[in-house]
């Protein structure tokens, strides 16, 4: 036991030492702050842009509708200019156009038609046409130009209807579950984002570190002194519990520090003259907390005790590669399926990816603060994860054994199945 | 007799494709200096793997002192150089060897006290600078050398075990090394070395062991080993280089039998019942300088090729021997 916290204890001074530890533990929170304060900076700066009064607008309607679209587009600046067509026209009046586009004399042209004047499209072409605010801007002032003729052919007053339809409706939510009232169901899915991040940050970053450790060990020829003193197996549990210190270190300091923006973020945005976003903490109760714990510790563990195990099969950086894509694959669709689990948080596939070892370390997390999760799913989940842990670990000792001593080429698996068979 | 340093009882290990060590049984006494020679590929490096339990033998059993070597702490009291040396890069060479001897169960105190000792002794912390905060990799490869020797040393083993312990040591280093086997043996700790250089064997083991294709081929004190094989071995020194009269003597098969021919020097196994002094009189009337014409024992090199002979290096095997 002594031996293996001297392997813990060099795997994490170590590494809490290098550089890029502190480099990294530090930029983490900062680049928090840089995503609070960037989008409601760039939200206070950026309007859509004045290039859409410089933008012609071929009228093939034959009902004026151009006109007021140029009429809504010039409320906040210079109305665009009209030129209007008659349906034969248009792919003469757009080739015009497209060249003007070209040589920079316009920014862009936006064609209306009879489709336009029914409610189905329109078309726009420009150079900013991938410019948001703009398009969102453009395809405003047509809808409302288009609203604007119908209430006039139905005889209503626009105008009146316009400001009548008008309102800024707000819906507040708020989680109800059995365990009781929460905040902000916003709240929870910012979390259930945050969490899968990290977690997923922090097996793939300490997974890769794992692994050029137990490469670096062999390249560096340090491993066979090291198992002459310590068994290979305690080797390897003293280098994953290690890792996954100098992770939870990591982890402990982002979370803390996002707690601290979240916490003064009002201050933080007042100091710098930006509005402040309405961010409601989300709540976690003390159990959930502890499942999140648990799954950082058991996911840290499955997988970086794989990578060691892959780590120890070759005996060159470049070979790491290799031998890595693999695991990435199986941290891979946790992310991919993120959004799904989010959407339907309580459906069918989101109650089996959370139940499969592979996804469920970073999933369940995500589930689990987005909706209340039945006791006995949780309960049956980290069971699983555990048993399929202890067979992981299992597995990776057996080839860490074998594969340490190793030197040369990188073995077929044909190989590493009898490494496993026949370590002991 | 005491409890053997070191007893291996038919051990055994099988790769696919070869066997490493086939029935190997083995027993080196407390306080001697043992050599366990043999070409490349001979299971020496494998031997020494499962005498540290790095890896089991397939049958056999091997105990330290006594006591089996998969026993907790038996090992604590080993040190133990690997043939390929190796320390971490990047890590301090204080913290390196406080790692070692935390990995051996000395406590942080006890370390730190015989780590300056040691730096001290091998002159790595001097009055200008104190190696021991440097990293592994601004020190020389000597330096290096003299760190990882600190590491097997550190927690002041009973056995010593070093693989192969004089490739790529210059010869100060060599001296040195020499020396602190000496010093070893003075304060009655037992320390086992493989080699395939004979000389060093010869001039520093008490006993030995030769092993060839995973088989013991002879083991015993060094002194009886040459005995055994002696009697019938004669050195001759010349004093210019041989000439074809002279070598026309030597290659007489009923008074030469054997011939380890240097140019100038030549160890010569006698034909059994040849006469030495036959010899002596044919090579002068070949008028050959004769510098030095002594009956002797043979050398372990000898020795090693009148058993092992030229097939006792395996071909396509290397390394991990």
């Amino acid at each position: 036991m002594g031996k293996m916290v001297a392997v813990i204890k060099r795997e994490y001074l170590e590494r809490v030492r290098s550089k890029w530890f502190v480099f990294a533990t530090v930029f983490g929170p900062v680049m928090m702050a840089v995503l609070t304060v960037l989008p409601a900076y760039m939200a206070s700066s950026t309007r859509p842009s004045s290039e859409l009064s410089n933008i012609v607008i071929l009228d093939a309607s034959g009902a004026g509708l151009g006109a007021r679209i140029a009429q809504q587009l010039g409320k906040d600046g210079g109305a665009p200019r009209v030129r209007t067509i008659t349906p034969s026209e248009i792919a003469s009046a757009e080739s015009l156009a497209t060249r003007e586009v070209i040589a920079r004399d316009v920014e862009g042209y936006l064609v209306v038609d009879a489709l336009t004047q029914s409610g189905e499209r329109a078309r726009y072409s420009g150079r900013n046409a991938s410019t948001i605010p703009d398009t969102d801007r453009l395809q405003e002032a047509t809808r409302t130009a288009v609203l604007g003729m119908r209430f006039e052919a139905a005889g209503l007053d626009a105008a009146k209807v316009q400001s009548l339809s008008t309102m800024r409706l707000k819906l507040d939510t708020e989680r109800l579950t059995e365990q009781g009232r929460g905040s902000s169901g916003k709240g929870n899915i910012v979390l259930a984002y945050i969490v899968a991040l990290l977690l997923y940050m922090s097996i793939v970053l300490y997974g890769q570190s794992i692994l050029m450790g137990v490469i670096e060990e062999k390249t560096q020829r340090v491993a066979e002194v090291v198992v002459a003193s310590i068994p290979s197996d305690k080797l390897l549990a003293g280098k994953v519990l290690g890792v996954g210190a100098v992770g939870l270190t990591q982890q402990v300091v982002w979370v803390a520090s996002g707690i601290l923006l979240l916490a003064n973020q009002q201050t933080i945005m007042q100091a710098l003259g930006l509005p402040a976003v309405a961010v409601q903490m989300p709540q976690v109760s003390v159990l959930t907390g502890a499942a999140f714990f648990a799954y950082f510790i058991l996911g840290f563990i499955f997988f970086t005790s794989l990578f060691a195990a892959a780590g120890s099969m070759v005996s060159s950086t470049q070979d790491a590669q290799q031998v890595a894509t693999p695991l990435t694959f199986l941290i891979i669709p946790s992310i991919l399926l993120l959004t799904p689990v989010l959407l339907q948080p309580n459906g069918v596939m989101a109650r089996v990816v959370t139940l499969v070892p592979f996804t469920s370390p970073i999933l369940m997390p995500v589930r689990m603060s987005i909706t209340a999760v039945p006791w006995w799913e949780v309960a049956a989940s980290i069971a699983i994860l555990i048993a399929t842990c202890l067979g992981a670990i299992w597995l990776a000792a057996r080839i860490y054994r074998v594969g340490v001593l190793m030197y040369g080429k990188k073995p077929s698996l044909r190989e590493v199945s009898r490494w496993i068979r026949l370590a002991r | 007799m005491s409890v053997p340093a070191i007893d291996i009882q038919s051990i055994a290990k099988r790769y696919e494709g070869h066997v490493a060590v086939r029935d190997l049984t083995l027993r080196v006494p407390r306080g001697v200096v043992y050599g366990l020679l043999g070409p490349n590929g001979a299971g020496k490096t494998t031997t020494i793997r499962m005498l540290l339990n790095i890896i089991a033998p397939d049958s056999g059993s091997i105990l330290l002192g006594g006591v089996p070597n998969t026993a907790p702490g038996v090992l604590d009291r080993v040190g133990y150089l690997p043939e390929e040396r190796g320390l971490y890069k990047k890590m301090q060479v204080r913290r390196m060897l406080h790692f070692l001897a935390e990995l051996k169960g000395l406590t942080r105190r006890e370390a730190s006290l015989r780590i300056d000792e040691w730096l001290d002794r091998l002159e790595l912390r001097t009055a200008e600078k104190d190696w021991g905060n440097a990293k592994i990799d601004e020190l020389s490869r000597g330096m290096q050398q003299k760190v990882q020797f600190i590491g097997t040393l550190l927690h002041d083993p009973d056995l010593v075990i070093l693989d192969e312990p004089f490739s790529g040591l210059d010869p100060i280093n060599a001296q040195g090394l020499k020396d602190t086997v000496v010093e070893l043996r003075r304060r009655g700790k037992t320390v086992l070395f493989s080699t395939h250089m004979m000389d060093n064997a010869e001039r520093m083991c008490d006993s030995v062991c030769i092993v060839a294709r995973g088989e013991k081929v002879l083991d015993g004190p060094v002194a009886e080993a040459r005995a055994e094989h002696g009697g019938s071995h004669v050195a001759l020194g010349l004093t210019g280089a041989s000439t074809p009269a002279i070598d026309a003597v030597l290659a007489d098969r009923s008074l030469v039998s054997r011939l380890d021919d240097s140019s100038r020097f030549f160890e010569i196994e006698l034909t059994p019942g040849a006469d030495a002094q036959l010899l002596l009189r044919r090579l002068i009337e070949a008028g050959a300088g004769i510098e030095r014409f002594e009956r002797v024992q043979p050398s372990l090199h000898q020795i090693f090729l009148q058993r092992v002979g030229a097939t006792g290096v395996e071909p396509g095997m290397s390394g991990h021997g």
